[in-house]
């Protein structure tokens, strides 16, 4: 789960950024989204989870923000909002590109029928 | 288990746990929570994975320069230098280290998880059943009030008459509430159903004085006149389906129409379980009859009250109860001779159980110590073993800090394994014990493996791994570097005090355990050949309620309909005979009257106290009860000749005391001035409550009274000598269905069924106390056996030159004997003092034993003794066969 290539992204790093593209989430609710777009395989418990929002930290992609305007109050404590930096959106955008070139290249070997999403 | 996972986090850098804590806190939460809505097993695989990756990535954490940077305190923690990742690292080593051995890790986990298995398991219904406060508001204030008479020939302790409820009720000071209850069983018909359920009449003051409120409609009132009832939870889900609608509807209960008023929570019950619903009983003093004693009584007590003040102040009240009530002379008297009898309600209620749970856990913990010395023992070995190792080490540099670490490390290990193991077992095994345990106690089906049970297992691991690794850790830092130099493999000499001590408390504490569970076996076969003047097998018994038929009357139309439903069950194959009797022994007691004979009769206080039942004259034949002299009743006695009774033995002598021969002689209730009866037969005395308690005298009355109105027996117990007491009740349900449909069929036994149930509670003990014992016995001598085993090895060549010498197989034998039997023999006299004191915990089970049973305590220590010698002498035939030129030219 948190094997870190120099350059590329793990499949976790991937999800965690993928889950903020859409805007800045809190810790919990990266967690949930991770859980649901990768379709359940990938439900990272708390320890590796931060350790990866702390890795993405230090490689400057992912930084704390402000909360999003339109968020109600949590009860109990101000929860910590994370959002992509620009370099972040840059490296999941290059992630994704060379997902689509591996899927592409494997539909290709594989025959895949033409037409089909 | 959220909490030991959220104090893992403080593994985690300190910058780290800033910046992450609180996200992590709120996700560890929110997940344990979905997990344990999945599920026990989801809760505790989640809670297991969680730890291991919290450990994991704080492990990671803490080598990233990130943190360690501006972490500062990370390196130099001081004292034994013991920062996390070394911590890990020495885990770690001590899995690795423990992989090598799997023969040792399996016998030292398996040992330990027994233990602790078995400590979880007993602990989980302590928990529930002894630590869950009662159900009612500050139950510590409430109390149960009894009556007693010293002096007079009235039992020890016996329930107040209603004359006590009202004048405590309305003079007390110090009571805050009073109230009384019953409970029985009657029929409950709603719609089609119809069936026989228990049940309580109380007095309506009894919420009030519990404390407790229904979650449903209202309490009964005075102004309900007894129609009003509140139905348990329990009957609510199971009858009605959880319908709030049934609040004022009717129904058929305990003999007419009732209307249901409220429903209490799923968590009341009084004064047990069972009790289905209360009919709330208006107690009014107009028609109060004083002395009528045997009435049940709870209170309140103001808060502050101590019980000296408390019971002066009801022995005065007591007092004056002739001149607001009346009575007679003999009640006068008996009023005088009055002292309340006050005890704590929770005593009352689960105090009997609690000794039996107590000891229990006492016993267990003894097992899990036992455990522990013998892990120990591996421990001490290994630590032998790797003597030469350890000294590397130490010459290389490592503190002592650093070897206890190392090897508290495996202990903890081994410990954690155990205690996950030992929830499976716990798990596993709970169910069965819980088969095992006496009916009747309050919260027993609520028992199951608790989260804090697991929290116990989790620290009672703790404890067992600083047990286990703390003395041969300690001892095994203590190396010596001579031993480098000198080349030898290992130690000659034989002496191990930390091991000789281990062996020697194991002895002593399965001594104890043995000793405990000696006095109970004793007991039980006590009880078991005790004549209760009854036979047990081949006996079932049964009772229906037919009610609902037009033509059941009065007392000759319920005889009829019982002498031929009789008729009925006498023709089905397989029965040998069939007998009636109002009073089942083991299963209900009997009323208790006065009864004066015509000598007796003129003396207005006079008589004797006599327990009464109602019989047919073939329940004794069927039963296995004696008639010693005249007869039994014939079927002329229920109809055509009224006034004809039975008497047992006991309850003859009592009538007419001296000797003389009561049949044919006259008799009488002594507030029935015109009922006279005749003895026409004298029966053996029975054990109407148990095999612990003396003979009863009882009256036999006839089915029907001198007048058709006097008496009937509307629901009487049937019992049938049969073989097939297993299939029997299926068919007799044929009939009851044929004769008298929809009656239910309730309170069916085998006679050996109620035998073992009153014994269920010292059999109970005895099981478990026994399985504990056991292993104690075998795991001490194992203990024994594997101490004996290694010295004889690591002596080998010094039994080598002994016997090279001229030393005889014999003597050899003799002296590893002699070292074993030594140790055992100091654990049996330590043992012995121990149980001195332990022994008296069972005191209450015990039966035809004294606790300090001379017997018992010699033949379990020679029990002990034989097993050490036993297991002395297996290593000493292995020394005795050391070939001497064999062992020094290794």
């Amino acid at each position: 789960m948190g094997d870190t290539r120099e350059d590329g992204l793990s499949r976790l790093e991937y999800h965690v950024l993928l889950a903020m593209a859409d805007g800045p989430r809190y810790g919990y609710g990266v967690k949930t989204a991770v859980e649901e777009e990768s379709e359940g395989v990938l439900t990272p418990r708390a320890g590796t989870l931060y350790r990866v929002i702390a890795r993405l930290m230090t490689r400057a992609l992912v930084e704390e923000v402000a909360a999003p305007p339109d968020t109600p109050p949590h009860p109990g404590r101000e929860r910590k909002y994370y959002g992509l930096t620009a370099q972040g959106r840059h490296a999941l955008a290059d992630e994704a590109r060379r997902l689509r070139g591996a899927a592409a290249l494997a539909d290709e070997r594989l025959g895949a029928v033409q037409g089909r999403p | 288990m959220t909490r030991f996972l959220l104090a893992l986090l403080r593994l985690f850098p300190r910058e780290f746990r800033r910046q992450f804590g609180a996200d992590m806190r709120e996700q560890i939460v929110a997940d344990h929570d979905r997990a344990r809505a999945r599920g026990f097993f989801h809760g505790v695989a989640f809670g297991l994975g969680t730890a291991v990756d919290l450990v994991r990535s704080a492990a990671v954490e803490r080598m990233d320069p990130t943190w360690v940077e501006r972490d500062t305190d990370t390196n130099h923690t001081g004292g034994m230098g013991m920062t996390t990742s070394v911590w890990m690292r020495d885990l770690r080593h001590a899995v690795r280290a423990l992989m090598r051995v799997p023969g040792f890790t399996a016998a030292a986990v398996g040992t330990l998880a027994l233990a602790i298995g078995a400590n979880a398991g007993i602990f989980s219904v302590v928990d529930t059943v002894l630590l869950e406060p009662l159900p009612y508001a500050h139950a510590d204030r409430l109390v149960r009030i009894a009556a007693s008479a010293p002096g007079s020939d009235l039992p020890d302790e016996f329930g107040v008459s209603a004359e006590f409820y009202h004048q405590y009720r309305e003079e007390s000071r110090l009571l805050e509430d009073v109230a009384t209850y019953n409970t029985f069983t009657n029929t409950l018909r709603v719609d089609d159903r119809t069936e026989r359920v228990w049940m309580s009449s109380p007095s309506v003051s009894l919420f009030a004085t519990l404390g407790a409120d229904p979650i449903l409609g209202r309490l009964p009132t005075d102004e309900d006149d007894g129609r009003a009832v509140v139905i348990s939870h329990a009957l609510w889900s199971a009858w009605f389906d959880r319908d709030p609608g049934v609040l004022g509807a009717s129904h058929y209960i305990g003999g007419q129409d009732r209307t249901i008023v409220g429903v209490m929570g799923p968590d009341f019950w009084f004064p047990d379980d069972r009790i289905m619903l209360w009919i709330g009983n208006p107690m009014r003093t107009d028609n109060v009859r004083p002395g009528r004693f045997g009435l049940a009584l709870i209170a309140r007590v103001a808060p502050d009250t101590d019980r000296e003040s408390l019971v002066r102040e009801l022995t005065v009240l007591a007092s004056r109860l002739p001149e607001r009530f009346g009575g007679s002379a003999d009640y006068a008297r008996l009023i005088e001779q009055h002292r309340p009898v006050v005890r704590s309600l929770e005593d009352d209620l689960i105090g009997p159980v609690a000794s039996s749970l107590w000891v229990l856990l006492g016993a267990v913990g003894v097992v899990l110590l036992i455990a522990c010395g013998n892990v120990a023992n591996l421990f001490v070995v290994r630590a032998e073993h790797r003597q030469r190792d350890l000294a590397v080490r130490r010459a290389l540099g490592a503190g002592r800090g650093e070897l206890v670490r190392a090897m508290l490390a495996e202990a903890l290990v081994v410990s954690a394994a155990a205690g996950l193991l030992a929830i499976l077992i716990a798990r596993l095994a709970l169910p069965l014990f819980l088969t095992a345990a006496p009916e009747g106690l309050p919260g027993l089906d609520r028992v199951e493996l608790t989260p804090s049970a697991v929290a116990f297992t989790v620290g009672v691991s703790v404890l067992a791994a600083l047990l286990c690794g703390l003395l041969p850790a300690l001892g095994a830092s203590r190396v010596d570097l001579a031993r480098l130099r000198d080349g030898t493999r290992g130690s000659t000499s034989g002496r191990h005090p930390i091991r000789d001590l281990l062996v020697a408390g194991q002895t002593a504490l399965a001594l104890v355990l043995l000793i405990g569970s000696g006095l109970l076996i004793r007991s039980f076969t006590a009880l078991r050949t005790v004549d209760p003047g009854y036979d047990l097998e081949n006996l079932y018994t049964f009772q229906i309620a037919p009610e609902g038929r037009d033509d059941l009357v009065d007392g000759p139309s319920y005889a009829r309909f019982h002498l031929g439903f009789k008729e009925r069950i006498a023709a089905l194959p397989g029965v040998e005979s069939v007998g009636i009797i109002e009073n089942i022994p083991l299963n209900e007691g009997v009323n208790t009257t006065r009864f004066v004979t015509e000598r007796t009769a003129a003396d207005e206080d006079g008589g004797a106290l006599l327990g009464q039942t109602f019989a047919d004259g073939d329940n004794f034949a069927t039963m296995g009860i004696s008639v010693l002299r005249g007869r039994p009743f014939r079927a002329a006695d229920h109809t055509s000749e009224p006034g004809n009774a039975v008497v047992s033995q006991e309850a003859a002598s009592l009538l007419w005391p001296g000797g003389e021969d009561p049949l044919g002689r006259r008799f009488r209730l002594r507030d029935q001035e015109a009922m006279w009866f005749t003895v026409v037969g004298v029966v053996e005395d029975v054990l109407q409550y148990g095999f612990r308690d003396t003979p009863q005298p009882l009256v036999y009355l006839p089915m029907v009274g001198p007048t058709p109105e006097a008496w009937a027996l509307s629901s009487p117990a049937y019992v049938v000598r049969t073989e097939r007491t297993g299939e029997i009740g299926a068919e007799i349900r044929a009939i009851v269905n044929e004769i008298a449909p929809g009656a239910p069929m309730y309170r069916m036994y085998t006679m050996e069924g109620l035998a073992a149930d009153s014994m269920r509670q010292l059999s109970f003990t005895m099981l478990t106390l026994g399985v504990a014992s056991a292993l104690a016995l075998i795991l001490g001598a194992v203990g024994l056996f594997a101490v004996l085993s290694y010295t004889v090895a690591q002596r080998t060549r010094e039994i080598g030159v002994r016997m090279a010498l001229g030393a005889q197989a014999t003597q050899v034998r003799r002296m590893v004997v002699r070292q074993g039997t030594r140790v055992v023999a100091a654990g049996v006299i330590v043992g012995l003092a121990v149980a001195l004191v332990a022994s008296r915990a069972l005191a209450r089970l015990l039966y035809g034993v004294g606790a300090l049973d001379v017997g018992t305590f010699v033949g379990m220590s020679a029990m002990m003794m034989a097993v050490g010698l036993f297991a002395s002498w297996l290593p000493a035939r292995k020394a005795s066969g050391v070939d001497p030129i064999e062992s020094l030219r290794t």
